[in-house]
């Protein structure tokens, strides 16, 4: 508990003044001493109560200057098999990464390595400048985690889950809790093994979003959620972003990555083959241009940077790798009537990194 | 493209990966503990000619135990036991039809609501077949699996009883065998029906459970006065002794049994197509108020998960040392009149004579249920790591070595309460029996036993660390090859390197002799050092999934 004794008073009498600071500093409070805030008439009782118990714990370190996820060289194998191949990222504080790749590329063995479930076979990975392999607990102080598949106690109900996943974390933000539950439409009375898919999901995102925790991980974190709900998830995404947290989401719902992230990395076979902003990748890779002209289509094949291009009658489409200029010039030539061109979607994109030996990256 | 006709998976070869998914599962455990069974009757047999090897010991012995209703009401009526033959019935019948009653009911429920819990079981639905028959193709498995224990017990058995000095003719062994496994059939079907009725297979274990102690209750009751013995109808264990295994071989009395077990094979049968899958007929409460009071960490998590079978085993272990505190007297007077056993019980280490030596043997036999209660422990922290569920709490700030660490805690404490409950169970039940023995020495002839299971428990936890997927077989295959030992060493005089590889065989029989501290302390301390090995490995390891 960071807050001094004067300083608990204050908290109470300015809480029940109306002041909103002063009433989610005592929540925060409450969540940290284990007590529902709502058993107490006042928030001065509340404060008044706290005041009563020893302290627990000086307030949280954390390393300002460090990113919020730094992997050198991070590598596991099983066998002969590479599941990950020297990983080197970096995600500064308070960025949304869009982590991608096909199944089996080592998206969530990197998120398993992060949380120190298992060991690398090489390199080291920092959560807020802490090695997660040497003190994975100080790292897990900072962050929350969302897998893709939920194993949960199943004759635990959802309150008691919540409860106990809290209490395990520590700090838990109580009324947020309260407002997740209702945003999710979750009955916290049903048994876990009574809950759907979605049901289970949507417990596990408010067990991890109620903790305001600095890093969030997420592992397919919508898998199973209805479109409703899967806007509410993105609206939690951002509302973390807006407080500063750092969000680290894996996803193959690419719509979801282009809607909230910052940056976005791409895993091939264990291997990280890209990193940057969509707009960054989007210039690197291919603008797709439509021309209607008229009149016959020139030879397009000698023209730099011009690939992958369709005639139907006086109708071309390609692609353009680098300046546009040879192109325009080229068509030109015969009349351009009408021409479209536009940046690639993170779909085209994606599937320009995995389509094979067809995509022109 | 041409399908070819045996591309295409009908219906038959669905059945048949579901029948064979299901027999590949039973069977082996079925092999397994056909060995058990097998050993028991060959290890029996063997005893009893070694103990009583003239015609008149063996007349003094049914002599001695003639008209002792505790005995009967304990293990069936006694018949012929101045015979090897209904020496060996009376005295391993029982143990196999607890144990067979029990594992028949746990492998149905494991095959058919576990799969069904896990969602397995949608998965075959979806195949080419019904919710009807793939119950009944699991029913099949199961039979394979009763045929693995039934075999296997056998071939240890015939050889055993067809030597010159048993004597036991190979039909009767066949029909003894055949009525013991019986049992197992008949609780796979109870299994069966349960894992219609219950939500989930703890559930369905639950009510198969109670159906197996209601059984025994009535069949105690049958035995332990003439006038009632008409109740043994009423018991599927009654319907086992009234078969008079291999003391006449009554075949007609297999009738009721086979009745009881198509009856329920086709009521869950009918059963399995009135309800949705997944959903069971006695539904459970799906909701409640939050209860709280052990979930404020990790460790009280491991708490409230382990409660029930701390609960339940140290329910049993009062009431085993009740029961066996009751006939010490009644057993006092029947080693009196033996000196082959006594003799037999001088081997494992015994000093004294009379009640205290059945108390002695007693105490080894709760020294291998603690052991088993212990291993139930190993399965459940493996359960724990296989289904993800302790991702849920590693991915927070708890340490591994604490979750280890306290689940090695309450396998200590579970350790400690058995033996302590038997113990003083036993003197509270020797005593109202007036058998003049001390609420002191029993209570240390309880902790006595308790040491094998700490190297039970060291052993697991250092073979969930190392070999997480092999370490519930591990513990289970350390009681098991110690049981085997100790069976072999007892009827052999010296030592033996073998025998010291058994924790088991390191335990005197107190109070049939005084309890040997210098031994347990070295066997906790193996098992204690074992599990700080175990603790410390399983933090540097990957988390294993199923």
């Amino acid at each position: 508990m960071a807050k001094t004794t004067a300083t608990l008073a204050e908290l109470g009498r300015r809480a029940d003044a109306g002041d909103d600071g002063a009433m989610y500093a005592l929540i925060d409070v409450a969540a940290e001493l284990g007590v529902d805030p709502d058993d107490y008439k006042t928030w001065t009782a509340l404060a008044s109560f706290a005041e009563s118990r020893p302290k627990a714990k000086a307030p949280r370190r954390r390393a300002k200057a460090a990113p919020a996820i730094r992997t050198q060289g991070l590598s596991k194998s099983y066998g002969d098999t590479k599941a990950l191949v020297s990983l080197d990222l970096e995600v500064p504080k308070t960025e949304v990464l869009g982590y991608l790749g096909p199944n089996g590329a080592g998206k969530t063995t990197t998120i398993r390595l992060l949380l120190g479930l298992i060991k690398p076979t090489a390199g080291r990975s920092e959560i807020f400048g802490i090695d997660t392999q040497r003190d994975p607990v100080a790292a897990h102080k900072h962050t929350a985690f969302v897998p893709g598949e939920v194993s949960l106690w199943p004759s635990l109900t959802g309150a008691e889950t919540l409860h106990l996943l809290g209490r395990i974390h520590g700090e838990v933000d109580i009324a947020y809790r309260d407002e997740l539950v209702e945003r999710f439409d979750l009955d916290p009375s049903k048994k876990v093994r009574a809950y759907s898919k979605g049901n289970r999901q949507k417990l596990i995102l408010i067990a991890s979003l109620m903790t305001r925790a600095d890093l969030l991980l997420l592992d397919e974190p919508t898998a199973g959620l209805d479109p409703l709900m899967e806007r509410t998830f993105r609206e939690c995404v951002g509302e973390a972003k807006e407080r500063g947290q750092t969000v680290f989401l894996s996803s193959h719902i690419l719509s979801e990555v282009e809607a909230l992230c910052d940056r976005i990395a791409i895993l091939r076979a264990g291997e990280l083959v890209e990193v940057g902003t969509l707009e960054q990748m989007r210039h690197l890779t291919a603008l797709q241009v439509e021309a209607q002209l008229d009149g016959t289509v020139p030879d397009l094949s000698r023209i730099p940077g011009v690939h992958g291009f369709e005639v139907h009658g006086k109708t071309v489409r390609c692609q353009v790798t680098g300046p546009m200029e040879p192109l325009l010039r080229a068509l030109a030539k015969a009349g351009v009537h009408h021409m479209t061109s536009r940046e690639p979607s993170l779909e085209e994109l994606f599937l320009a990194h995995y389509g094979g030996s067809d995509a022109h990256p | 493209m041409r399908i070819r006709r045996r591309d295409v998976y009908g219906e038959g070869r669905a059945a048949r990966a579901l029948t064979l998914n299901s027999a590949k599962r039973a069977l082996r455990p079925g092999v397994l503990w056909g060995l058990v069974f097998g050993a028991l009757v060959w290890s029996s047999a063997t005893t009893y000619v070694k103990a009583f090897p003239t015609r008149a010991s063996r007349l003094t012995l049914a002599a001695s135990m003639r008209g002792n209703s505790g005995f009967a009401a304990l293990f069936g009526p006694l018949r012929r036991v101045d015979t090897v033959a209904g020496y060996t019935a009376y005295k391993v019948g029982y143990t196999i039809i607890i144990i067979g009653a029990i594992w028949g009911l746990f492998i149905a429920t494991k095959l058919l609501r576990g799969e069904e819990e896990s969602g397995r079981w949608e998965l075959f639905l979806s195949g080419a077949t019904t919710r009807r028959h793939a119950t009944l193709q699991a029913c099949i498995g199961l039979l394979a699996g009763a045929t693995g224990v039934w075999l296997t017990t056998v071939i240890l058995a015939v050889p055993a009883g067809a030597t010159k000095s048993a004597g036991i003719a190979s039909s009767a062994m066949l029909f003894f065998v055949t009525a013991l496994v019986s049992v197992v059939v008949m609780f796979m079907a109870v299994g069966l029906l349960m894992s219609q009725l219950a939500t989930t297979r703890h559930d369905a274990n639950l009510f198969g459970g109670a159906v197996i102690a209601a059984a025994y209750v009535i069949r105690m009751v049958a035995d332990s006065d003439a006038s009632l013995s008409w109740l043994r109808w009423a018991s599927p264990f009654g319907w086992i002794e009234n078969t008079h295994l291999l003391t006449g071989s009554r075949g007609v009395a297999f009738l009721p049994i086979v009745w009881f077990v198509v009856i329920l094979v086709a009521v869950s049968y009918g059963l399995a197509s009135a309800r949705d899958a997944g959903a069971s007929l006695l539904a459970g409460r799906d909701t409640g108020k939050p209860h709280t009071l052990f979930l404020g960490s990790q460790a009280g998590l491991s708490v409230r998960l382990a409660r029930g079978a701390v609960i339940a085993w140290t329910t049993i272990f009062a009431a085993v040392g009740v029961v066996f505190g009751l006939v010490t007297v009644s057993a006092g007077r029947l080693l009196r009149a033996s000196p082959g056993m006594n003799r037999a019980f001088g081997r494992l280490g015994a000093v004294r004579q009379g009640a205290v030596i059945y108390l002695g043997a007693v105490f080894l036999i709760v020294a291998i249920l603690i052991a088993v209660a212990v291993a139930g422990q190993i399965s459940s922290i493996r359960s724990e790591e296989s289904t993800g569920h302790l991702d849920n709490l590693l991915v927070r700030p708890v340490r591994r070595s604490s979750w280890l660490l306290s689940r090695v805690v309450i396998g200590i404490v579970l350790i400690a309460l058995a033996g302590v409950v038997a113990g003083i169970a036993a003197w509270a039940g020797s005593a109202s029996q007036h058998a003049g023995l001390g609420l002191v020495e029993l209570l240390e002839a309880g902790i006595n036993v308790t040491p094998p299971a700490v190297v039970v428990l060291g052993v697991g936890v250092l073979a969930f660390a190392i070999v997480p997927r092999a370490a519930v077989m591990v513990a289970y295959g350390l009681i098991v090859w110690s049981f085997v030992v100790d069976l072999v060493a007892a009827l052999f005089n010296g030592n033996h390197w073998l025998k010291d590889t058994s924790p088991l065989s390191h335990v005197t029989p107190a109070p049939a002799a005084a309890p040997n501290w210098e031994s347990a302390a070295i066997l906790v301390l193996i098992g204690l050092a074992t599990c700080a090995i175990g603790v410390a490995i399983f933090s540097r390891r990957d988390l294993v999934s199923a």
